[in-house]
C-alpha cells in the first residue's frame, strides 16, 4: 500500500496501563440499574426486616427488667451466643430472602448483555474478561454483603454497646471471623449461581424462573427422598441444606443433619468451580458459528 | 515505518466453513476502506484485528503488538460494531459516559467528553431519552460516538453509514476523512462502493474470504490487464479523432456513443495512449471538452476482481 507521507504524524503515545478497579464502572452501572427496576426499593428496604428483628432481639436481651411485663422467664431464644447468629444466618427465611434478591439484582446482569449484543462493546474496551466477571460479582456482592456482612457486625456492635463491656467478645472472640467467613461462602455462592444461569440465557425471566427453581426444586427433591429413604447423607441434595451445615459449622453450633458439614462445603466448592467453568466458556465477545 | 496493523497469513474457520484465509495486510495511518459483497469476510477481519475471534493460525498485530488476549491495547482502539449493541434502558448520554469510564476517563471527564461528541453527531437534544426510543439513524450515530469518544488512534467502524440520512451521512463522511488527515488509522468497511469513494482511494477489496487487492483505486485498476481501459474523449471533430486512433497500435477498439461529441476507446497501454492523445489534440486542433476513463472508478475495478463482468 503506498504511505501517506503528507500530514502523517506517527502515534507516540503510551498504552494506558490495566487500573486497579477496570471493573469499578461495570459494578456502579450494576447497583444504579437495580434501584431503577419496579417494586425493588420496597424489596431492598423490606430485606432488613429480619436483621431489625434481630437487632430488636439483642436490646430487648439486654433489657430484661424492662420487657419484663411482655416476656416471662429467660426465653433461650433471647439468649445471644453464636447460636443466635445461627438462627440469623441460616433461618430459611433470610435465605430465601437471598435469593429473590438474586432474582431482582442477578438475572439480566449477563442475560441482557447477551440479549443486547453488549459483550463486544464490553471486549473492545481495556477489560479482561476476569474485569467483567468482577464487576458483575461485585454488583451482586454489594447487596449480599448488605444483608449478612454488614448486620452480622451491627449484631456484634450493638450486643458490646447495649451491654457497655465486652465480656461477649471475650467469651467468643472468633464469632467476628465466623461472620465474615459465612458472609463469604453465602456472597461468593450465590454470586456464581447467579451468574452462571444468568450467562446461559439471554432471557431474563428464564434466568429468574432458573435462579428460583433450581434453588427450591434441590429442597423438594431433598424433601421427597428424604421422606421414603429417612438417609441423612440426602441433605446434600439440597442446596439450602448445604448453605445451612456450613453456616451452623462456622458458627460452632449443632448441624441440621449428623453429615459431616465439610461434604457441604466441598458440594458447593465444586458447584462453584463449576459455575466459572461456565462463565469462562459462555463469556466471549462475539458468538462463534458453529 | 511500522504498518498500525499487520497480519501474516491470518486465517479463520468456524468449523469446515471457510470465514478467512491467508490473509497477510498491512495498514498505515489514513483512512482504508474494507470492501467486499456480503459475507466475504470483512466482518470476520474486523473482528480478528480487534481481537474478538482467536485466528485459527496467523498473527494479527497493532501498534506492534499482538492484539489476541491484549485488552490494554484497546484504550487506543474505537470500534463500531455492525449489528446494535445497548442498554436499551440507558439514555444515550448515561450510555456514552459509562462507555467512557470502561476507558477509565473519571466521571467528570466522562461527561465532557459525552457532551461533546453527542454534540457533534447532533445527539444533544435526545441525550436524555432512552436507547430504545431512537430511531435507527440515532441508533447509528451514538454507535459511532462510542467508537470515536475516547479519541482512539485506530478506528474500526463496520458499516458505520447504515441507517443514516444524507445529512447525517455527509458529516459522518467528512468526520471519517478528517480523523484520516489527522494521523490517525480509520478502517471502514462496506459494501457500497459510493460511500468508500467518498471516504478514501485506500482499499482492501476482500472476497470469498481472501484479499484481491490492497492499495490505490487507479493503481489497483492499472494493474488489471485483463481488462483493457476504456477511455471516453468528448470534443468537436470526434470522426477526425476516431480515423486517427483506428491506426494506432495500442488501441484495440474504437467506437461511438449514443453522444454525436463522444468516442470511447479500448487500450492496454494507458500512457502510451495519452502521450499519443497529446500529439493528436495539437495536430488536428481538437476542442477538447472531456477526457474520462468510465471503467477507472471503484465499481469496475471491484465487478472485474469478483468476475462479476
Amino acid at each position: 500500500m503506498s504511505i501517506r507521507k503528507k500530514g502523517y504524524s506517527h502515534w507516540e503515545g503510551q498504552l494506558k496501563e490495566s487500573a486497579f478497579v477496570a471493573w469499578f464502572p461495570l459494578t456502579r452501572l450494576g447497583i444504579k440499574l437495580a434501584f431503577q427496576k419496579r417494586f425493588f426499593k420496597l424489596f431492598f428496604f423490606s430485606a432488613f426486616l429480619p436483621a431489625l428483628i434481630f437487632l430488636a432481639g439483642i436490646y430487648v436481651s439486654e433489657r430484661m427488667e424492662d420487657f419484663r411485663f411482655m416476656i416471662q422467664g429467660q426465653p433461650s431464644f433471647l439468649q445471644i451466643t453464636p447460636n443466635y447468629f445461627k438462627a440469623y444466618f441460616t433461618n430459611s427465611f433470610f435465605l430465601f430472602l437471598l435469593v429473590l434478591m438474586m432474582i431482582f439484582v442477578g438475572s439480566g446482569l449477563i442475560a441482557d448483555d447477551l440479549k443486547f449484543k453488549a459483550l463486544q462493546l464490553y471486549f473492545a474496551r481495556p477489560l479482561r474478561k476476569v474485569d467483567y466477571l468482577l464487576g458483575k460479582m461485585a454488583t451482586l456482592g454489594f447487596f449480599l454483603l448488605l444483608l449478612s456482612l454488614i448486620p452480622g457486625w451491627i449484631f456484634v456492635l450493638f450486643k458490646l454497646v447495649f451491654a457497655g463491656n465486652f465480656a461477649f467478645l471475650r467469651s467468643y472472640p472468633w464469632l467476628p471471623l465466623a461472620v465474615v467467613a459465612y458472609s463469604l461462602i453465602l456472597t461468593l455462592f450465590f454470586a456464581i449461581y447467579t451468574l452462571t444461569l444468568s450467562a446461559l440465557s439471554s432471557n431474563s425471566r428464564h434466568v429468574a424462573l432458573m435462579i428460583f427453581g433450581i434453588y427450591l426444586a434441590s429442597d423438594i427433591i431433598f424433601g421427597i427422598f428424604y421422606q421414603n429413604f429417612h438417609h441423612p447423607y440426602l441433605a446434600l441434595l439440597s442446596l439450602k441444606l448445604n448453605l445451612q451445615q456450613v453456616g451452623a459449622a462456622l458458627f460452632g453450633e449443632k448441624l441440621f443433619y449428623p453429615v459431616p458439614w465439610g461434604w457441604s462445603l466441598l458440594l458447593l466448592i465444586m458447584l462453584m468451580g463449576l459455575g466459572l467453568a461456565i462463565l469462562n466458556r459462555r463469556i466471549r465477545s462475539v458468538e462463534v458459528v458453529k | 515505518m511500522n504498518p498500525v496493523v499487520e497480519t501474516k497469513n491470518l486465517s479463520k474457520y468456524y468449523g469446515n466453513v471457510l470465514g478467512l484465509s491467508d490473509v497477510s495486510v498491512e495498514i498505515h495511518p489514513g483512512v482504508v476502506g474494507l470492501l467486499g459483497p456480503n459475507g466475504a469476510g470483512k466482518s470476520t477481519f474486523l473482528k480478528l484485528i480487534t481481537g474478538q475471534l482467536k485466528p485459527s493460525l496467523g498473527q494479527v498485530y497493532v501498534f506492534g503488538q499482538k492484539i489476541w488476549n491484549n485488552p490494554q491495547l484497546f484504550a487506543d482502539i474505537g470500534y463500531c460494531p455492525e449489528t446494535d449493541a445497548f442498554f436499551e434502558d440507558l439514555s444515550g448520554w448515561q450510555f456514552l459516559t459509562w462507555m467512557l469510564q470502561l476507558h477509565h476517563f473519571s466521571a467528570c471527564q466522562a461527561k465532557e467528553k459525552a457532551n461533546e461528541i453527542l454534540g457533534f453527531l447532533h445527539l444533544a437534544e435526545d441525550k436524555d431519552r432512552l436507547i430504545r426510543s431512537y430511531s435507527r439513524g440515532m441508533r447509528q450515530r451514538l454507535k459511532i460516538a462510542q467508537a470515536i469518544a475516547h479519541d482512539p488512534q485506530l478506528i474500526i467502524l463496520d458499516e458505520p453509514l447504515n441507517g443514516l440520512d444524507p445529512l447525517g451521512r455527509r458529516k459522518v463522511i467528512k468526520y471519517i476523512r478528517k480523523m484520516g488527515e489527522e494521523g490517525r488509522t480509520v478502517i471502514v468497511s462496506s459494501h457500497v462502493l459510493p460511500e468508500i469513494e467518498a471516504m478514501t482511494k485506500k482499499i482492501i477489496l476482500i472476497h470469498q474470504g481472501k484479499i484481491f487487492a490492497s492499495g490505490n483505486i487507479h493503481y489497483i485498476r492499472e494493474l488489471i490487464d485483463s481488462h483493457p481501459h476504456i477511455i471516453s474523449i468528448k470534443c468537436n471533430q470526434v470522426r477526425d479523432l476516431a480515423a486517427a486512433l483506428i491506426k494506432a497500435e495500442e488501441v484495440i477498439k474504437v467506437f461511438f456513443t449514443p453522444d454525436p461529441q463522444e468516442v470511447q476507446i479500448e487500450t492496454r497501454q494507458r500512457d502510451v495512449f495519452f502521450d499519443r492523445l497529446q500529439k493528436l489534440i495539437l495536430e488536428l486542433d481538437l476542442n477538447v471538452e472531456a477526457i474520462t476513463s468510465p471503467d477507472d472508478n471503484l465499481q469496475a475495478v471491484f465487478d472485474y476482481l469478483i468476475g462479476e463482468k
